[in-house]
């Protein structure tokens, strides 16, 4: 009771009684959403508004006569004629290391019932991307974990890779992949004591998705020991658009605190096509006019000004962007896929025939690139895995041909042969990343020919074997292969030894 | 077939203008404008008179200052409120007192869309949050 007694003294000596100047409006219309104030004329774009009840509202449309706010929170208590006022900020969410194994909505509230996030700053959820100067350009590796992607598609911190593919290709499952990926790195990499050694942190961004799926990622997550390192803002279909709108804005704020404070970290936007939609239904609402697909005009704007936000800079640290689009039918050439492509700094393309074949995960190599390409990649996976895309190319040139003729020459099977293991290798089980190390003695195997006398359908477990062989009693070769990042000859006659070693020993 | 939305606005607008004197509201011209509405109805009047008094009334308001009190103010206070107000904006202002015993104590002041809060009931509000 004297507890209560004295906060209510302390907060009663806080009071002044200077006069407060606010700048107030009239609600004249509510509905979907969206209300019309008249008044408030000293509102800016973009400003926080004020609403009875505690709603807030973000001023997107001034009007010569009326002022158009998008809603964010509970509308059902708000009627016409209801006084409200401006607050002279923009929309900020608390960022900081406390919001790491947290849910939070778009605002920045937690939705986890873990109690209040703890943190000591506020970032404004709009933000102007850093200029040339600041940037640097990207040379550190991403490790996603999936061999197809870091031996051929390579992805570099600071870098915007788009994954993009039809629905039920397995395009979160590279995300969630990525991201418990670099969770396990970050364990061994602070366990190992290296003062160099920069973590990174994750933040998944869910935009439209159903509760459900955002439960189930969650709990891989935690299954996989990965939600210690990662913030997830959550956005679900059942929340207003404009929450939808804004979230990726606020997760790339959280993202942001970490590059501008000298760390490193990825953000997933799960995806950016429903993000387009809320975007879409909010301006249609506002009356705004609209254009191809009725799209407003500035569709392109939302996602330009969202992707630049991801960067690498000099001196600090780094914000590498995996923004998911999903098409329709596979066609790359609609309207929102294209303006993300070109925008984005490459794209993985999951194609739906390939997830039916079994080749999962169903990357399209052809069709994949990485515009930062080998400068971010290590050295150990150039010289292993660089002749792959190529293979990969004739490999598909002729399994075109062979399909219709039998009499096939002894090279031309041995290409068809080599490209069948090289697809078989690169199946890989979802939630199950591998390691960079043992990816590099993986592929290995496969270029001096070690799978050869295999057949096709068994590479997938033989290499299974094969690193469960490394992890098991050739750790030290693997830990060597990590902190050198290079196969010099010492070391490949390393690997062969214990290549050969497990060869003897294992039977398909 | 009905204006549209904007074409309201924009004769509510022109008409609002013409309701100006030196950049000021002006009582006569306002009478003059609703008498020629009256000759000369426009397309959906109602909806143009509706919009035509919100400008009116949000440039009224402007001029006015609206001061609510609880309980007896002092003779000379709608006074320095008139010539502060005036200095602030530049504009003259008249102030108006409006007795309103909610505010259990202090001032609220409405200039326009400015409101100059310095009420116990606002601060007991912002307790309760």
């Amino acid at each position: 009771m004297s507890t209560v007694l004295e906060q209510i003294e302390q907060q009663i000596a806080k009071l002044s009684s200077k006069a407060v100047r606010k700048n107030t409006g009239v609600i004249r219309t509510v509905a979907d959403g969206v209300a019309k104030i008249d008044g408030i004329s000293d509102v800016m774009y973009n400003e926080m508004v004020q609403f009875p009840g505690g709603a807030i509202g973000i001023a997107l449309n001034l009007e010569q006569d009326e002022v158009g706010c998008v809603i964010l929170g509970d509308i059902s208590g708000l009627k016409e004629g209801d006084e409200v006022q401006t607050t002279g900020k923009l929309l900020s969410i608390p960022v900081g290391k406390g919001l790491l194994g947290r849910v939070v909505d778009a605002l920045g509230n937690p939705v986890d019932g873990k109690g209040p996030i703890e943190s000591r700053e506020n970032y404004p959820v709009e933000k102007i991307a850093p200029g040339i100067i600041e940037r640097k350009s990207v040379s550190q590796p991403l490790f996603t974990g999936i061999m197809a992607i870091d031996s051929m598609i390579p992805i570099g911190r600071g870098q915007r890779e788009l994954i993009i593919g039809d629905r039920g290709t397995g395009k979160t499952t590279i995300a969630i992949d990525t991201i418990i990926n670099q969770a396990k790195i970050n364990k061994v990499g602070l366990a190992s004591g290296d003062k160099s050694f920069r973590p990174v942190y994750s933040i998944y961004v869910a935009i439209g998705q159903k509760n459900s799926n955002i439960v189930r990622t969650l709990g891989a997550l935690e299954a996989a020991g990965a939600l210690e390192y990662t913030v997830i803002v959550a956005a679900p279909a059942a929340d207003n658009p404009a929450n939808q709108y804004l979230a990726p804005y606020s997760g790339a704020s959280v993202g942001e605190w970490f590059m501008e404070n000298g760390m490193d970290a990825l953000i997933v936007y799960d995806d950016l096509s429903k993000h387009a939609v809320a975007y879409r239904q909010i301006s249609l609402i506002l009356k705004r006019p609209s254009g191809r697909e009725a799209y407003p005009g500035d569709v392109f704007y939302l996602h330009s000004r969202l992707l630049e936000r991801a960067a690498r800079l000099d001196g600090k640290g780094s914000l590498t962007a995996l923004p998911i689009i999903e098409t329709l039918a596979g066609d790359v050439s609609a309207y929102i896929p294209t303006n993300v492509i070109s925008i984005t700094d490459g794209q993985i393309f999951l194609e739906t025939d390939l997830f039916n074949q079994g080749i999962r995960p169903a990357v399209s190599v052809g069709l994949s690139v990485s515009r930062v390409g080998s400068a971010a990649q290590i050295k150990a996976t150039k010289q292993v895995g660089g002749k792959l895309k190529g293979e990969l190319a004739q490999f598909r040139e002729l399994a075109a041909f062979a399909q219709f003729g039998s009499d096939l020459d002894a090279k031309t099977k041995a290409q068809l042969d080599r490209g069948g293991r090289i697809v078989e290798l690169f199946k890989q089980p979802a939630f199950n990343p591998v390691p960079i190390e043992q990816q590099v003695v993986t592929l290995w195997a496969i270029s001096k020919g070690y799978y050869d006398s295999l057949e096709i359908k068994k590479v997938t477990a033989a290499a299974v074997s094969l690193r469960e062989f490394f992890s098991t009693r050739k750790d030290t070769l693997l830990t060597e292969i990590r902190t050198k990042a290079a196969l010099d000859k010492d070391l490949e006659a390393k690997i062969k030894t214990a290549m050969d070693e497990w060869k003897s020993s294992y039977s398909a | 077939m009905a204006a549209p939305k904007k074409q309201i606005q924009q004769l509510a607008r022109q008409l609002f203008a013409m309701s100006l004197a030196e950049g000021r509201l002006s009582a006569e011209r306002v009478v003059a404008v609703l008498a020629y509405l009256e000759k000369n109805p426009p397309a959906q009047p109602i909806a143009v008179l509706k919009a035509y008094y919100r400008l009116v009334a949000a440039e009224y308001a402007k001029g006015q200052a609206v001061v609510e009190h609880a309980g007896p103010i002092a003779g000379n206070l709608l006074a320095s409120i008139e010539v502060s107000m005036s200095q602030r904006y530049q504009r003259p202002i008249v102030a108006v007192a409006k007795e309103n015993p909610a505010l259990l104590a202090g001032l609220r002041v409405r200039v326009g869309d400015d409101v100059y809060e310095s009420s116990v009931a606002n601060q007991l509000a912002g307790l309760s949050v």
